[in-house]
């Protein structure tokens, strides 16, 4: 993992369109962001803002339209499609708000699945491996559960534990909590704070103020366009109390 | 991705999807199954009709006057000069002439109306028949015109049901014979009117016609090629009868000469066109099966679509995915193509079984261009339906498979 602080993500002028049967519908503008390695961000805004798209477009699992996005200083528009799933398969991980679990598979073959595509982990280690993030999201004792036989908040822990077998630099998680009772909700975010403190960044959506609390940094999205980008409420008074202390 | 995590993918994919490989299957087997029972039907049959065919000797030759074969009506077109002129010929041998006696034949109380064959002892060489019991005619029994007669397998259990019959008195027309020789049977269907028949001396037949002039058949064996000894026969004939005939115009003949050989092959025309059309029948369920495995892999399109959209999205490259259902497929179709033609063979082995008790010598045929041609179609099917969607798919990116409706 490269060291904290340097520059993971930067795009600059990121736009993107979806086309459907030649209807344009333009939905980010001129976006520049950068994010630092270890860092732990949250995206805020109205449904339908652009939030998920720009998710996507990071995390590797759509193009975008115009401007550019480096990867640790690399630009992603250069790559083939094997070096983008190269990337996907070992430095970043999604976790979808609609789960996307594999149907009628076992919660352990949910878990193994991202190291079947991993170029360096060893099949021997697999089976630890998914054990452990098993373990690590409290799952242990359904690991042969079938994905349908299991509650929403478990659905997500799965596919927490599915992000994070890989150990990868990245994690974005798109609403997380959304379809989730607030006792699987704190459940999860305990998850991920708990992945944020072992040194993954952490890239998050969400809609809940008290989620986002959770994160250093927010960036507010409206109509596509960052409106906002501030250190977290929480962190500023961390901040200010250790220079107050000083 | 390993080898082995390939299989192990391909395998999950398909327990996972059980119903659509198990209906996938069904459709292979189904079409693979038909084609290859209806072609092994035809070609049995075929095979058969040509052994029997085959047994008279491919270098039997029959001659016919044109009347008698085209409306049943004896006629007077071959003479007894006609017979030995043939006799005569270079590329000729064992000629039998045939002079067919309309009479009733009667033991006691059984009463027969068979064909009565009067003529030689070359007949049976040329048909291949054997005496079961006593002996068959002699020369001397034609310069002498005995009246004795020689009964066909089939024609003796009518007139002795229960009894010896050689040496005993049948009444054929107003005369009698005694009975000196029983003909194994030939056992064919095609034969069975040879052993439903009576035979007696030609010379006894053609004073009972009246002295007769005329014969009504000729049955001879060619001494080398068929074909010159067919045009040999023809010209003889044109030649005696006065028919200017150069084109080779068989409608101004008045005399038919055929050769086993040219029978054989009309009818392996006739079964082969049999087969094609079970074959043609058998093809419809293999473009249902099709149809069928066409629907069930465009129906799981949707999942397997978003499935592809998540494997990519974990880190899967386009090559594993591709390979992925390639092998899926691979599996099902090589799987339903090898239990249809198992299935299909199978079954045609227990119809030959059954229908092998009406007719003995019945042989079992399978056509192995029928198997591989439907094979290979269902197979051809499983693998473009199977892989051109999870092609387009693999070419999306995760989140627009993930997307897909
Ligand atoms: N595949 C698509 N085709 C067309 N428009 C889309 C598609 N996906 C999302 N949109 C539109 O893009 C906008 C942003 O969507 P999204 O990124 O999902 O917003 P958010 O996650 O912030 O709710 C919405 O107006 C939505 O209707
Ligand atoms: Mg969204």
């Amino acid at each position: 993992m490269s060291s904290k602080g340097s520059s993971l993500i930067e795009a600059k002028k990121l736009c993107k369109s979806y086309f459907n049967e030649g209807l344009e519908t333009p939905v980010l503008f001129d976006i520049d962001l950068t994010i630092n390695s270890g860092e732990f961000v949250a995206i805020m805004g109205p449904s339908g803002s652009g939030k998920s798209t720009l998710m996507h477009i990071l995390g590797f699992l759509d193009h975008f339209t115009s401007g550019s996005y480096l990867f640790h200083d690399e630009p992603v528009l250069r790559m083939n499609d094997d070096d983008l799933a190269k990337i996907r398969a070992t430095r970043v991980s999604f976790v979808f708000q609609a789960f996307n679990l594999l149907p009628r598979t076992s919660v352990l073959e949910n878990v193994l699945l991202p190291l079947l595509y991993h170029p360096t982990i060893a099949a021997s280690e697999r089976m630890d491996r998914a054990m452990k993030a098993i373990a690590t999201v409290g799952l242990t004792d359904r690991a042969k559960y079938l994905s349908n036989q299991l509650s929403g908040g478990q659905k997500q822990r799965v596919a927490i534990a599915r992000a994070l077998v890989t150990e990868p630099e990245v994690i974005f998680a798109d609403e997380p909590t959304g379809n989730l009772d607030s006792v699987s909700g704190r459940q999860v975010m305990e998850a991920v704070q708990q992945l944020h403190e072992h040194g993954h960044t952490i890239i998050l959506v969400t809609h809940e103020r008290t989620t986002a609390e959770h994160a250093e940094r927010i960036i507010h999205i409206r109509d596509g366009r960052i409106q906002e980008d501030t250190k977290s409420f929480k962190r500023r008074l961390a901040k200010e109390a250790s220079t107050l202390a000083k | 991705m390993l080898p082995e995590d390939l299989i192990g993918v391909s395998v999950q994919g398909l327990k996972r999807n059980i119903s659509r490989s198990l209906l996938t299957t069904l459709g292979i087997i189904i079409g693979v199954g038909s084609v290859v029972l209806m072609v092994s039907i035809g070609a049995s049959f075929q095979q058969y009709i040509l052994d029997q065919v085959s047994q008279f000797g491919q270098n039997t030759f029959e001659i016919q006057a044109k009347g008698l074969e085209q409306q049943g009506q004896p006629t007077q077109a071959i003479t007894f000069g006609d017979v030995e002129a043939v006799r005569k010929l270079s590329t000729v041998q064992s000629v039998a002439p045939v002079i067919f006696v309309t009479e009733r034949v009667a033991y006691g109380e059984e009463e027969l109306t068979p064909f009565v064959f009067a003529t030689t002892k070359e007949l049976f060489d040329n048909w291949g028949f054997q005496p079961q019991l006593g002996r068959l005619f002699t020369d001397a029994d034609i310069q002498s015109a005995s009246n004795v007669a020689v009964l066909g397998g089939l024609a003796v259990d009518e007139l002795f049901p229960n009894e010896d019959p050689i040496g005993k008195r049948i009444t054929i027309g107003a005369r009698k014979f005694t009975v000196v020789g029983v003909l194994e049977e030939l056992g064919s269907p095609l034969a069975q009117t040879l052993d439903s028949s009576v035979y007696m001396p030609l010379s006894v037949g053609k004073s009972m016609m009246g002295s007769s002039l005329y014969v009504d058949y000729i049955s001879l064996k060619s001494r080398g090629s068929n074909d010159l000894t067919k045009a040999d026969l023809e010209s003889l004939f044109r030649q005696r009868h006065s028919i200017v005939n150069p084109e080779n115009d068989p409608e101004k003949d008045d005399v038919v000469v055929r050769s086993m050989e040219q029978a054989v092959s009309v009818i392996s025309s006739v079964t082969l066109g049999m087969t094609i059309f079970l074959g043609l029948i058998a093809g419809i369920s293999l473009l249902v099966g099709g149809i069928g495995i066409m629907n069930i892999m465009l129906v799981s399109v949707s999942e397997r679509t978003k499935e592809i959209g998540l494997r990519k999205a974990v880190g899967a490259k386009k090559q594993d995915i591709l390979l992925q259902f390639l092998l899926e497929a691979i599996t099902l179709t090589v799987i339903g193509g090898l239990i249809g033609v198992l299935c299909g063979a199978g079954l045609a082995y227990l119809l030959y079984l059954i229908a092998r008790q009406f007719l003995q010598d019945l042989p079992f045929a399978l056509s192995m261009s029928a198997i591989l041609l439907s094979v290979s179609m269902a197979a051809g099917t499983g693998l473009a339906f199977g892989i051109y969607p999870a092609r387009k798919a693999a070419n999306l990116s995760p989140m627009e498979a993930l997307r897909w409706e």
